[in-house]
């Protein structure tokens, strides 16, 4: 329609990140040595079974732990850029930064004084 | 916070003077902003070090932390009250200040002071003891703050979330009801996906003009003939979609029916709080998006404008005839009358508009009013459940004073002559009028004549039905009837003299042209 050729370069890592995708499954799949047996094909990490009915009950803990982490994950994620470009920065990118952890902790209090990092 | 450390650095880089200066006025314009939310943070680190505190025997000092908020809020009006710059676009255009955000921000600070007033007496009652309820009425309204000033699509999404995502917590606040919980769970999802609606809408705006800020949305669109732009389909595609999730987040008609459920589920004093403030600020933000900024599209928009608003009224009317429940009646018709607010957005004049603010200030002050009314509905018997029309019965025996104060109100509702719903309802069927949309506006008045039908009834509730039970009713706090009696006040005086918010509404609606 319009400035189609802008979107060029997102096309192109389309096909070369389908291609490579297919490339490195496919030669394991076809050159690798497969002897499957329980123990390698069964569910490992996280421990619950992916083909079982879905309207089973589980702890509220996980989802707490897990929405902790996303908070806690989430500050590595801004912390990352900020850090390699803070010398293209101001100072005010600096203390925005510093209020923002400082926010965060207040946040991290708060989750500890109420007793949300306690499993049992 | 950051603008603080903003001005100190400039101070120390010692650069010139009128920079710095700059950048007080910065600091001065975000100050009522930076007060609340820096408040937020020492009054969330000040109860979660008390409330948790085994020394202190684990207090319960709910109380006083409403009167905390409440100051807090007060502070915070005060502060906006006393900003003396009248115009003012920040950081990069951001942010907007002019007499429209300022008179939105006091009105909507007014407003949730009022409600917290109203509310205390059933916070203690239903001993909803969790202090984040608090903390999370005030983080809504800071977004809400933050939504009225904002001027660029990225701040307007995310003080958007910032209060949507506070009220879906208040709404499912009552942790042991299922009611509850599925509404919290409800609006959720449907706030998302609006969310997500609008999203897709800034996106799409995005893709066509390579911009998310306000001005220059308008540089762009300003004296450009719309049939021969090539940019003109997709702008277009993208504006409805942000409509249709503006219709969303004020619960217009073909996109309502999260609206009852949610009302009637969550806890009452949550429910006053969604039904009295956040229509304001959505309102504030996209008029000035939809009546200033894209102005030139207003062809595209005004048909589904029409339609909502007539869908709107019409769904409202019928459909809260056969509600037996309170608060999902109350629902419908604010459903029906957030369908008069969009026909006035429709009328798309200077009338409309104000009187658009007009009717939105009334609707404030009387559903303030009822739903205080609603909260004082309580008797031991039915604290548990929830209320329905006949719990209504016989209060002007019970409490003949609250039973006067709900006729007066529910009159005003109506839009019956001697109080200020019937000017505000007049003043947008003359501006719909000037605007020459006879049938909409015929439509719209037939159905409020239905809807005053069920107005009628509840009054003939409470005067005319005897309850079987007698049962203890709960006194009314002292500050709760100043706030009822002051909105009943304001409902009369208004209509004696309303020209002093007339002129606050016309100085909001010109800073739309």
């Amino acid at each position: 329609m319009f400035f189609l050729i802008e979107y060029f370069p997102i096309l192109l890592l389309l096909f070369v990140s389908v291609g490579l995708a297919s490339l490195i499954l496919g030669a394991s799949y076809f050159l690798g040595v497969q002897r499957p047996d329980t123990e390698k094909v069964s569910v490992y990490e996280c421990g619950f079974d992916p083909y079982e009915d879905s309207r089973n009950k589980f702890d509220v803990r996980f989802y707490l732990v897990a929405i902790l982490f996303i908070v806690f994950d989430l500050e590595a994620l801004f912390l990352f850029p900020w850090a390699v470009s803070l010398g293209y920065l101001s100072s005010m990118g600096f203390w925005s930064m510093v209020d923002f952890l400082f926010e965060l902790t207040i946040g991290f209090i708060y989750v500890w004084k109420i007793g949300a990092l306690e499993w049992e | 916070m950051i603008l603080f450390m903003d001005l100190v650095e400039f101070w120390n880089l010692n650069t010139a003077m009128d920079f710095s200066l700059l950048h007080q006025n910065y600091f001065k314009m975000f100050l009522p902003e930076v007060f609340m939310a820096t408040s937020i943070l020492i009054l969330t680190l000040f109860a979660s070090l008390i409330g948790t505190s085994r020394r202190l025997g684990y207090p319960l000092f709910i109380q006083s932390l409403i009167k905390l908020c409440i100051l807090v809020l007060l502070i915070t009006f005060l502060l906006v009250h006393n900003t003396s710059i009248s115009f003012m676009l920040t950081y990069q255009n951001t942010f907007i200040f002019d007499l429209l955000s300022s008179n939105a921000k006091q009105i909507l600070l007014i407003a949730t002071i009022s409600c917290l007033i109203v509310s205390e007496e059933t916070i203690l009652r239903h001993q909803i003891n969790n202090f984040e309820y608090l903390i999370l009425i005030l983080s809504a309204v800071l977004g809400l703050l933050f939504l009225i000033i904002s001027y660029d699509m990225l701040s307007l999404y995310l003080a958007i979330e910032l209060q949507s995502l506070c009220l879906y917590v208040l709404a499912a606040s009552k942790k042991d009801s299922s009611f509850s919980t599925e509404a919290g769970l409800k609006y959720f999802i449907l706030g998302s996906f609006s969310s997500a609606l609008l999203l897709f809408g800034i996106s799409v705006l995005y893709g066509a003009t390579g911009t998310t800020n306000f001005d220059n949305f308008y540089l762009l669109l300003s004296g450009i003939k719309l049939n021969d732009f090539l940019l003109t389909p997709s702008i277009e595609k993208g504006l409805l979609v942000i409509f249709a999730a503006f219709f969303f987040k004020i619960a217009a008609a073909p996109f309502h029916m999260w609206s009852p459920d949610v009302y009637e589920g969550s806890p009452t004093s949550s429910t006053i709080f969604f039904a009295v403030v956040p229509k304001l600020a959505l309102f504030a933000v996209f008029l000035r998006l939809f009546q200033t900024i894209f102005s030139s599209f207003e062809e595209t928009f005004s048909f589904a404008l029409l339609f909502c608003s007539i869908c709107s009224v019409i769904v409202g009317s019928f459909v809260s005839l056969r509600q037996k429940k309170l608060k999902r009646l109350l629902a419908y018709s604010s459903i029906s009358h957030v369908g008069y607010l969009l026909l006035a957005f429709s009328a798309n004049s200077l009338e409309g508009i104000q009187s658009l603010f007009f009717y939105l200030i009334i609707y404030m002050l009387t559903s303030l009013c009822i739903w205080s009314i609603v909260l004082s509905l309580d008797t031991k018997t039915n604290i548990e459940r929830s209320k329905t029309l006949i719990d209504l019965a016989s209060i002007s025996h019970s409490n003949a004073l609250v039973g006067f104060t709900a006729l007066l109100a529910f009159f005003s509702l109506a839009g019956v002559p001697p109080l200020a719903g019937f000017f505000a309802k007049m003043e947008i069927f003359l501006a719909v009028l000037g605007s020459s949309l006879f049938f909409a506006s015929l439509i719209a008045i037939l159905s409020s004549v239905v809807s005053s039908f069920y107005y009628i009834r509840l009054i003939k509730t409470m005067y005319f039905e005897k309850k079987e039970e007698n049962s203890y009713v709960f006194f009314v706090n002292r500050s709760c009837s100043l706030v009822m009696g002051s909105c009943l006040f304001f409902l009369v005086y208004f209509f004696v003299n309303p020209s002093f918010l007339l002129l606050l509404t016309q100085s909001m609606a010109l800073c739309l042209f």
